[in-house]
């Protein structure tokens, strides 16, 4: 025991001695963890979950565009109009705004006129085609996919809201003078325009979203974009501690460090236990920074504030887990490289791919059925679906059993394939 | 005769002794006998590629042979490598230090992995910085050393607990004179006390001053063995270096 605590004593003392290492272990991945929360806030701004911006050019002032502006604003699309002598192509094709819609002169009275015409027509067949009203949207090139049908279908919506208030205005100017036709003189029961157009505008049928729940725990109140990145690019930094790891063991083999401890009553094994008590504790100061950051410092940044479960020592065995994982990738690391540059190139490549595929980046949901096959062999992955067991989908303990399973044995085999290598 | 290692044995003997790297073209060493007195200072010269580093590495239990024997003290790795561990020294050639440590954080680190601790280890520790001379920048880090003196503090380390045999390969590499003579006078003091010294060298001034014994290898075997003196005596020749010249050939190896 004393000689792997000597070992661990060693291996923190020349961390704390190493700034630039420091930095690359503490720094970065809270960098990492800030920019991609804010970077992704922006992504949900795209998708419709934050408010989005679009530009409007109204070149008919009248009732259509008025309320079709109310409609958008009603959804979370925050309308600004081109100033003067601004293009709104151009506002467009710089990039300055993502979407401009175009509302051409006239559209309100052509809208009128088409509404009253056929409500004036009853059951009388009408030749020729209807007169719609034409908007105009375009795009950012750069704007995504999503984005542009976010955004098309709210128009729709907004433009067929508009239509329908049209309408139903129109419809009590229509009553309202065949009944005076039928019967002049006698107060009207539609002289309240009002009152029918809201009945038209009024929508009888609601979606409500139910609170999922996992057995005992409800867990619709705790869903939060922040705890669904947090952990997961906590781990992503996590797994970069291999990278220090594998430079410890490559310079003690260059150096000949390895031959003297190889040549002294110490094994192998030992020398791997203390290096991975001391990554171990980096990796657990390394989450409880980054939680402490998405706790504190993120409500400064205009983000939500990360949401621990309500008994946070559940998560430990997870990070503990997570931790001895990237520490034995880190160890497998530096037993099979032979330079510090093999071990840092082939480390982030691997860390990067790992990530990539184990839903760091893009959900596993998200990716095509090949990938998500593969998603299952990233020890990321595991690691990435319990935490988001656990803090998102509010389940339990026994919940993560299976992943924490898998973490613990894909660091039992690079341990061992480490070991084996050494002693040779 | 060492007097913390009583015992018959001699302090290194190998039998038959053959090594052959996977992709060499011919063995490292083909069937080498070598026995080493308790108490000896042991030179082991030869040309680069002579097999001086392997047999180092199998004599320390850093690499396994592929045939014939060794023992040290007495005993065999396969059974008691703990053992032979505990009571041997071994000084790379490489200033095997962590630069961002102290000279004395280095040897706390290495002493405490030896199994020492308390009284013992803080004796040891000041004793091996007093031999280095490195007292007064015991506390400073390893990587504001000359080269003189990281190799002073990598040869005490080799000491810290007071090794029966001290495995030297060429210690004294690329460092000033006054280093190289003040490491010369430290490693004749462990032989004065008895202590089995196995150095390896390219300076044969050195191994002429120092070594009580040497043996002269090439491809493998060993073609002179013997005191300096006797060496010269029986080859006629004026010096060590024109004896392994005519021994080895004067054409160069790593090419």
């Amino acid at each position: 025991m004393q000689k792997i605590l000597s070992t661990t004593a060693k291996e923190l003392l020349l961390l704390v001695r190493d700034r630039a290492g420091l930095l690359v272990l503490f720094i970065m991945p809270a960098i990492l963890v800030i920019v991609i929360t804010l970077v992704q806030e922006n992504i949900l701004a795209l998708s419709g979950q934050r408010q989005t911006e679009v530009l409007l050019l109204d070149q008919d002032g009248g009732v259509f565009a008025s309320t079709l502006l109310s409609s958008l604003r009603q959804m979370k699309i925050s309308v600004h109009s081109p100033e003067q002598g601004e293009d709104l192509q151009r506002l467009i094709a710089d990039g300055r705004y993502q979407a401009g819609i175009i509302i051409p002169a006239g559209v309100s009275r052509r809208l009128q006129q088409e509404m009253a015409f056929r409500l004036a027509a009853g059951d009388h067949a009408i030749d020729g085609t209807l007169d719609t009203a034409s908007l105009s949207i375009l795009f950012d090139p750069g704007a995504m996919a999503g984005f542009r049908a976010g955004i098309l279908s709210r128009l729709q919506m907004a433009a067929r809201a508009a239509e329908i208030e049209m309408l139903a205005q129109e419809l009590g100017h229509s009553l309202q003078a065949r009944l005076g036709r039928l019967n002049p003189g006698a107060p009207s029961p539609l002289q309240a325009d009002d009152s029918l157009k809201q009945t038209f505008s009024h929508s009888f049928t609601t979606i409500t979203e139910q609170p999922t729940t996992t057995g005992t725990a409800t867990i619709s109140d705790i869903i939060n974009p922040v705890n669904q990145n947090v952990p997961a690019w906590a781990l992503f930094g996590m797994f970069f501690t291999a990278i220090p790891i594998a430079g410890t063991i490559l310079a003690e083999r260059r150096s000949g460090i390895a031959v003297r401890l190889a040549g002294i009553p110490v094994s192998p094994l030992q020398l791997l236990a203390g290096k991975i008590t001391a990554y171990l504790c980096v990796c657990l100061c390394q989450f409880l920074l980054i939680v402490l950051i998405g706790i504190v410092l993120f409500p400064h940044l205009g983000l939500q504030a990360f949401t621990l479960p309500e008994n946070p020592m559940v998560l430990l065995p997870l990070i503990c887990a997570c931790s001895l994982a990237a520490c034995g990738f880190g160890t497998f690391l530096g037993s099979v490289c032979h330079s510090y540059e093999q071990a840092s190139t082939l480390g982030s490549t691997m860390v990067v791919i790992a990530a990539a595929l184990g839903g760091v980046m893009v959900p596993v949901y998200a990716m095509p059925q090949m990938m998500q096959r593969l998603s299952i062999l990233s020890p990321l992955n595991w690691g990435v679906n319990a935490f988001l067991d656990l803090l998102v989908r509010g389940k339990d303990f026994l919940a993560i059993g299976h992943d924490l399973a898998r973490l613990l044995t894909f660091f039992a085999v690079m341990v061992i394939l480490s070991w084996k290598r050494s002693s040779r | 005769m060492n007097p913390r290692d009583p015992g018959q044995d001699p302090a290194i003997q190998t039998a038959g002794l053959i090594k052959k790297y996977r992709l060499a073209d011919r063995p490292a060493l083909t069937g080498l006998d070598l026995t080493i007195g308790r108490g000896e200072f042991f030179g082991l010269l030869g040309p680069n590629g002579a097999g001086k580093t392997t047999i180092l590495s199998i004599l320390c239990g850093l690499r396994a042979p592929d045939g014939g024997t060794v023992r040290i003290l007495g005993m065999e790795y396969r059974r008691q490598q703990r053992r032979i561990q505990e009571r041997i020294g071994i000084v790379p050639q490489e200033i095997a230090l962590y630069d961002q440590l102290t000279a004395r954080e280095n040897l706390i680190i290495f002493g405490r992995l030896l199994g020492l601790g308390g009284g013992r280890l803080k004796e040891r520790t000041g004793y091996c910085l007093e031999i280095a001379q490195l007292h007064e920048r015991a506390d400073h880090r390893v990587a504001s050393f000359s080269g003189g003196m990281k190799r002073r503090l990598n040869l005490v380390i080799g000491l810290l607990n007071a090794p029966s045999i001290l495995f030297l390969d060429e210690p004294t590499v690329g460092i000033d004179t006054q280093s190289r003579h003040l490491i010369h006078r430290q490693l004749q003091g462990l032989h004065a006390q008895g202590t089995t010294l196995l150095y390896t060298t390219h300076y044969m001034e050195e191994a002429q001053e120092l070594c009580s014994t040497i043996a002269i290898l090439d491809e493998g075997r060993i073609l002179r063995q013997g005191p300096p003196a006797r060496l010269l005596q029986e080859s006629a020749c004026h010096s060590l270096e024109e004896l392994f010249l005519g021994l080895t050939g004067k054409q160069i190896r790593d090419i």
